[in-house]
């Protein structure tokens, strides 16, 4: 018989320990893992860097919450440890990041805001069987390829679009309008392209009475957006229409300022830039009559009144919205579904994040529910516009904090600004 | 064609073209006199941005007169850089000088995400809602108080590389690095002071853009990119290169795509030349460039 040395044996166990240890195989084994890794998957720096922090503090503070409340019960009061990950806006830099986490032990992946990146960790995850929960990405796309690992907690484009000829609709009938003559600008990404064109789509779609002048793109993080507006200009719409994002937002109110382009209504068909606190901080009563069609946080809810005063207490000058509130949403549902599974195995999450029926009063909208593709067929929107530099809902009617206001009474260089 | 929006266009991409002249000056001079690209041009940039944002925030002054703090403050930034980072790689090949300076490009960039936070900022000032009309033509007036401000301090640098003699100093390590240092230069103390020349510049043109666009830690790259074609376009290390192709280009990708549509609808193509390409524009322009004078326009036998 062979004689083990014992450097042998030293080696070799230190060998399967290290392969142990780097598959993180002991966590599946143990019935009562004193801690569950899930991954925060966001755009923590590059081009949408402040959404993307913004993001990932909701997904921070959920897991925190939930901890403090004791973890999750069926499992012994496991906690939930948060990996974090930074995609820099990049899709190359988004697989890698998921691929790392995903060897660091995460049993479900939880991001991103921006559609593009979310489609590539959608793949990912698909090849290496683990869960991904979309917490903010919209573009309809990502859940129509058949993926068997990915859920989304978040509206798609369609619906975005659906709810946003609703709103129009009741507006022109109030308002005795028969037709609108608009300019639909969007941001070159993929969320900004299938939103613009999702719309276009819609309209084209049921004969809407919207006639759209002119279609303009520009890239994500553009600085400068006067031959845009100039084109506008030219084309003397009533409304503009635009999808964007919080740089170019800013930008556009200027550039229309400065050019002097007379509108009835800036209104969007969904898009973040609109209702950040520091939209309203920098622009002031240029901000006002602004309208947005965004899955907004439910006013009247408990959960967001608890969960936004925390989040403003730790957050100086911020709150919770659109991406904040969907971002700590996404946590919760993972940690219901890993209540129900009891287990950390992939396919038994999966298994509970399909039978998901998850009541909440954060977000606008009713239980989180998923349909065959993984859509949360409850996810819904809000009309808000700004009104005396703060937000407020003003459709659908049952959700309504204000009236809304349209045509805007003043234009924007008419606002002693 | 609607004329009066394509001279629209012009004019905004012009007054737009004498900012981008200042940065691409700055990036041209230090490779001019160190043969080295900056790659943290933009980033320098932002932080220019910064500066004037933070002493309108604490002081209320005007962006269009703490411009000069920034140019100070760039000016010694770049000194220090120049000095423990740029002068050791002097002598490194080519493809070795990139790498520290995209570096510390990213260095500049998450510091002031660190310092300033994430969010983009708007701030109010003075001119910042301002604009004329002339007939149908809007002037923007920021653009024109920073085209003009940027087009005096790009004289005055001029003026100063020919007249002073440390101007001259400079002149002559560019054109003899081992030369200067032989008739007692120290070649050394005027790479780092035409270093922080050149970052002033960029400084400079960061503190005149706060009134005109959003400033968030990581617009820096797409300044870099273009300053990088108007020095190719304008002839590497000229610096009179480097304003014409300033406002070339800021004209160029103003213009650019509505032009090129009328012309697509001109031969009877139902086309559009989308406003995102734009960069294609100028991109096309420097490959023409390139192809017809490969030392730029006015690049001379060095470049």
């Amino acid at each position: 018989m062979r004689k083990v040395s014992r450097r042998t044996f030293l080696k070799y166990s230190a060998a399967v320990g290290a392969t142990t240890a780097i598959s993180g195989f002991p966590a599946v084994l143990r019935a009562q893992p004193p801690e569950i890794k899930i991954a925060s998957i966001q755009p923590v720096t590059g081009v949408i860097s402040d959404i993307g922090i913004a993001m990932r503090r909701g997904n921070q503070m959920a897991v925190d919450d939930i901890n403090a409340r004791g973890g999750i019960k069926s499992m012994g009061g496991a906690k939930l440890k948060l990996l974090l990950a930074d995609t820099e806006a990049k899709e190359e830099v988004a697989r890698t990041e998921a691929e790392r986490v995903i060897k660091e032990g995460a049993v479900c992946l939880v991001g991103p805001f921006l559609s593009g990146n979310a489609m590539t960790i959608a793949t990912l995850c698909e090849q290496r069987g683990v869960p991904f929960v979309i917490d903010v990405a919209a573009a309809d796309d990502i859940t129509r390829k058949g993926f068997k690992y990915t859920v989304r907690v978040f509206p798609t484009t369609s619906k975005f679009a659906e709810s946003m000829l609703f709103f129009m609709d009741k507006i022109m009938k109030e308002k005795k309008i028969s037709k609108i003559r608009g300019v639909l600008t969007n941001t070159g990404d993929l969320f900004g392209r299938v939103q613009g064109a999702t719309f276009k789509k819609a309209i084209a779609e049921k004969k809407f009475p919207i006639e759209l002048l002119a279609h303009i793109e520009y890239p994500l993080g553009i600085q400068d957006l006067s031959a845009e507006v100039s084109k506008i200009k030219a084309l003397k719409p009533d409304v503009l229409f635009p999808v964007a994002r919080p740089g170019d937002a800013k930008l556009m109110i200027r550039e229309l300022y400065k050019q002097r382009v007379e509108l009835q209504g800036i209104i969007s068909p969904g898009s973040p830039g609109w209702y950040e606190p520091e939209f309203i901080r920098d622009m002031k009563a240029l901000a006002d009559y602004v309208m947005d069609n965004v899955p907004w946080y439910n006013p009247l809810g408990k959960m967001y009144k608890e969960v936004n005063a925390a989040f403003s207490k730790k957050y100086p000058g911020k709150y919770i919205d659109t991406n904040s509130g969907y971002a700590y949403l996404g946590v919760l549902v993972i940690a219901d579904a890993l209540e129900r599974a009891k287990s950390t195995k992939a396919d038994d999450i999966m298994a509970a994040l399909k039978k998901t029926y998850f009541k909440q009063d954060l977000m606008v909208g009713l239980a989180v529910t998923f349909d065959q593709r993984g859509d949360n067929i409850n996810a819904d929107t809000a009309m808000i516009q700004i009104i005396g530099q703060s937000i407020k809902v003003v459709l659908p009617e049952k959700a309504a904090e204000a009236k809304y206001v349209f045509p805007m009474p003043k234009q924007l260089w008419e606002r002693g600004v | 064609m609607n004329l009066n929006l394509i001279l629209q266009l012009a004019l905004s991409g012009f007054l737009m073209g004498g900012v981008y002249s200042l940065i691409a000056l700055g990036l041209s001079l230090i490779f001019g006199v160190m043969r080295v690209i900056n790659f943290a041009h933009g980033e320098m940039m932002v932080w220019g941005m910064y500066v004037a944002y933070t002493l309108l925030l604490w002081t209320g002054l005007d962006p269009f007169f703490s411009f000069s703090v920034s140019a100070v403050t760039l000016f010694i930034l770049g000194y220090l850089l120049q000095r423990t980072v740029v002068n050791q790689i002097l002598d490194f090949p080519e493809a070795m000088q990139v790498l520290p300076l995209v570096g510390m490009a990213m260095v500049f960039e998450n510091s002031a995400r660190l310092v300033w936070g994430p969010d983009y900022i708007s701030p109010q000032s003075r001119f910042a809602l301002s604009s004329h009309s002339i007939g149908f033509l809007t002037i923007d007036t920021p653009r024109l108080i920073a085209f003009s401000l940027a087009v005096i301090f790009t004289i005055l640098v001029l003026l100063f590389l020919k007249k002073t003699d440390l101007g001259k100093s400079i002149r002559a390590a560019a054109d003899n690095r081992l030369g200067a240092s032989l008739v007692g230069t120290d070649v050394n103390k005027i790479y780092a002071i035409c270093f922080g020349i050149g970052t002033a510049c960029v400084g400079t043109a960061g503190g005149l853009l706060v009134p005109i666009m959003p400033l968030s830690p990581h617009i820096g790259a797409p300044f870099t990119l273009i300053s990088f074609i108007i020095v190719i376009l304008g002839g590497m290390g000229s610096l009179t290169g480097a304003m014409v192709g300033g406002l070339i280009i800021g004209v160029a990708e103003s213009v650019g795509p509505t032009l090129l549509t009328n012309l697509f609808q001109g031969i009877g193509l139902e086309l559009e030349f989308p406003q995102t390409m734009k960069q294609v524009v100028s991109f096309f322009i420097l490959i023409v460039i390139m192809i017809l004078r490969p030392q730029g326009l006015f690049g001379g036998k060095r470049g």
